[in-house]
């Protein structure tokens, strides 16, 4: 049993019973949820079970924490490692906007509520930012089709708001 | 703002006992069903999932959309996502602040509420004659923003028999009493030295609001979306002629009816209504309706009676009272002279500046004295700068800007 916990071993199964394979828990310290329970059991090569989370979401956010390992190490201020981390930056910065980019809103969804239960802050800063970004620059009807969100106003209601608020339709 | 977050993890962990969430997520990709009867909403059809986003995100997320726009035209985003639906139009509601708070104009209503009171919002009127159109623009000029200003209200002025009536409206060609987007008139005297402002509702904050409206006995089942509107008289606006006649400047003086002299006092609020009320709410539910006054302890007693059928008056025990400025008379120009701070460019006899009457016993503090809350003047042919702040609102600022332009000869 080793006693560093980045050294640590574990597995994550998802809801729908696949089993994934953590050599390094240092990969998994952005999702809170999963940190607090290492913190609490002892064991190596722990199962940790995720019955909120499906595979393919598993997946993702998985890939997400391996690209964020060491993300908020600080440079001591060298040149060299100064220059290498803003450029770490920057490319991460490129790699989480491709990771967003082209997501489907249904896994968008499921990504978000996955990142809000294992409590992984960042993760879902990105994914909440991603959606307000989605929602820019457009009207009412086109964010219920980007959505898929029914118009639940009654009719008056409806006549009510757009005469009341013509901004909402100008 | 993430103070939530633990909370979830640990209600995440025991799960089972949010139906919701769980089921939500153990749904097939992409679906966008969600069982009903984890809900017991009023919903007839099966609602996305992104209807029923967990509060705190969905709030995170508008708060992201809201706190990057937030001057317009970028600005309608927000309003775009209190129209989506229902779930979503009660989180924007919340997130938005009042101009009061925040400085922005967001919904119609924001009109009817107190502008900031650190700084005023700045606006220009243009002026139609071949229509008689009055048009009021958020912005500081025409010329900085061109076609893109955006249009918060617009008059009409009519000339009648005994009197002259400005219909202000929320949008610039439908001024129809019937219509909901009408809000409130200006009408004068036939002398044009007497105003008043009639509000379409009565300023109450949301919580009278209630109480008012019972006296209408209206349900928004049993009528027609287009219900008269009220009329409450919320001010009076009168002008003097000067002592020196036609030497000097007119003396002008506006009693806000529905503003108590304690809003300006230490601690004080002035009415914010929260929702455009009219027989017919806006949302169906009254659960819907966030109060956003900014309350204290000091509400001013306020009385609702009845005149006559088409009248009703809103009367605070102690009004605020406007008074306009008195300009210096600059010996070397040889002319009457306002600091403006820019804002003002032609020299006209409609120009003036508002602060607000104190007597001694009302405890007013010397820099509430000295606050200019509304500024109008003229910066072009047919063009002229509005600013205002707390405690007026827009309407209210814009319905007396409206009164300078009917006074007559007699009182220049």
């Amino acid at each position: 049993m080793s006693s560093s916990d980045s050294e640590r071993m574990l597995k994550l199964k998802s809801s729908d019973g696949v089993t994934f394979d953590i050599k390094d828990a240092i990969v998994v310290t952005k999702l809170e949820f999963i940190k607090n329970i290492i913190e609490d059991c002892c064991g190596d090569n722990d199962l940790i079970l995720v019955p909120n989370v499906n595979s393919e979401i598993l997946a993702m956010v998985l890939e997400w924490c391996k690209k964020h390992v060491g993300d908020d190490i600080i440079s001591d201020g060298e040149d060299d490692e100064e220059n290498e981390y803003f450029s770490r930056k920057k490319e991460i910065k490129k790699w989480d906007a491709e990771f967003v980019k082209n997501l489907d809103q249904g896994v968008l969804y499921h990504l978000l509520m996955a990142a809000d239960y294992l409590n992984a802050k960042q993760l879902l800063d990105l994914l909440t930012q991603r959606v307000a970004d989605m929602i820019k620059g457009k009207k009412s009807e086109q964010i219920r089709q980007i959505f898929n969100i029914k118009n639940d106003f009654t009719p008056e209601e409806e006549e009510a708001i757009k005469k009341r608020n013509p901004w909402a339709f100008e | 703002m993430r103070e939530g977050i633990g909370n979830i993890s640990r209600r995440g962990v025991s799960g089972k006992q949010n139906h919701r969430r769980t089921k939500s997520h153990i749904a097939p990709e992409g679906s966008s069903i969600t069982p009903s009867s984890s809900f017991s909403s009023s919903v007839l059809f099966q609602q996305s999932q992104w209807a029923n986003l967990p509060p705190e995100l969905l709030i995170d997320i508008i708060q992201r959309v809201e706190a990057s726009e937030t001057s317009w035209p970028a600005r309608r985003d927000v309003v775009s996502c209190a129209s989506v639906c229902r779930t979503w139009r009660e989180i924007t509601k919340e997130v938005v602040k009042t101009p009061e708070q925040c400085g922005w104009l967001t919904f119609p209503i924001s009109l009817k509420q107190p502008g900031p009171r650190d700084a005023p919002i700045q606006c220009f009127i243009k002026r139609e004659r071949a229509t008689s159109t009055y048009r009021l623009y958020l912005g500081l000029t025409p010329a900085l923003a061109e076609d893109m200003s955006k249009l918060l209200l617009a008059a009409r002025k009519i000339r009648r028999a005994t009197s002259t009536e400005f219909l202000i409206s929320l949008v610039g060609d439908d001024f129809s009493r019937a219509s909901n987007s009408y809000i409130g008139k200006l009408r004068s005297n036939f002398l044009g030295t007497k105003f008043v402002i009639y509000d379409s509702q009565p300023p109450h904050d949301s919580v009278i609001q209630t109480n008012c409206r019972s006296h209408r006995r209206i349900h928004s089942k049993q009528v027609s979306p287009r219900v008269p509107a009220g009329n409450f008289n919320v001010a009076t606006i009168s002008y003097e002629l000067n002592v020196l006649r036609t030497r000097g400047p007119r003396r002008m003086q506006c009693t806000m009816h529905s503003i108590p002299i304690s809003a300006i006092q230490e601690g004080g609020a002035a009415p914010t209504p929260s929702e455009f009320s009219n027989g017919l709410e806006e949302h169906g539910s009254p659960s819907l309706s966030v109060s956003s006054s900014v309350s204290n302890g000091k509400k001013a007693l306020m009385e609702l009676s009845s005149t006559n059928d088409s009248q009703e008056l809103v009367q605070c025990k102690d009004p605020l009272v406007l008074k306009n400025k008195a300009p210096r008379w600059h010996e070397q120009l040889q002319c009457w002279c306002l600091n403006f701070k820019g804002r003002v460019t032609v020299a006209s006899v409609k120009n003036f500046q508002l602060v607000a009457a104190a007597e001694p016993s009302q405890n007013i503090s010397a820099a509430e004295q000295e606050k200019v809350i509304l500024q109008f003047g003229k910066i072009g042919k047919d063009i002229f700068t509005m600013d205002y702040r707390y405690p007026l609102s827009a309407f209210q600022a814009f319905a007396i800007c409206l009164s300078s332009f009917d006074t007559k000869p007699a009182c220049e």
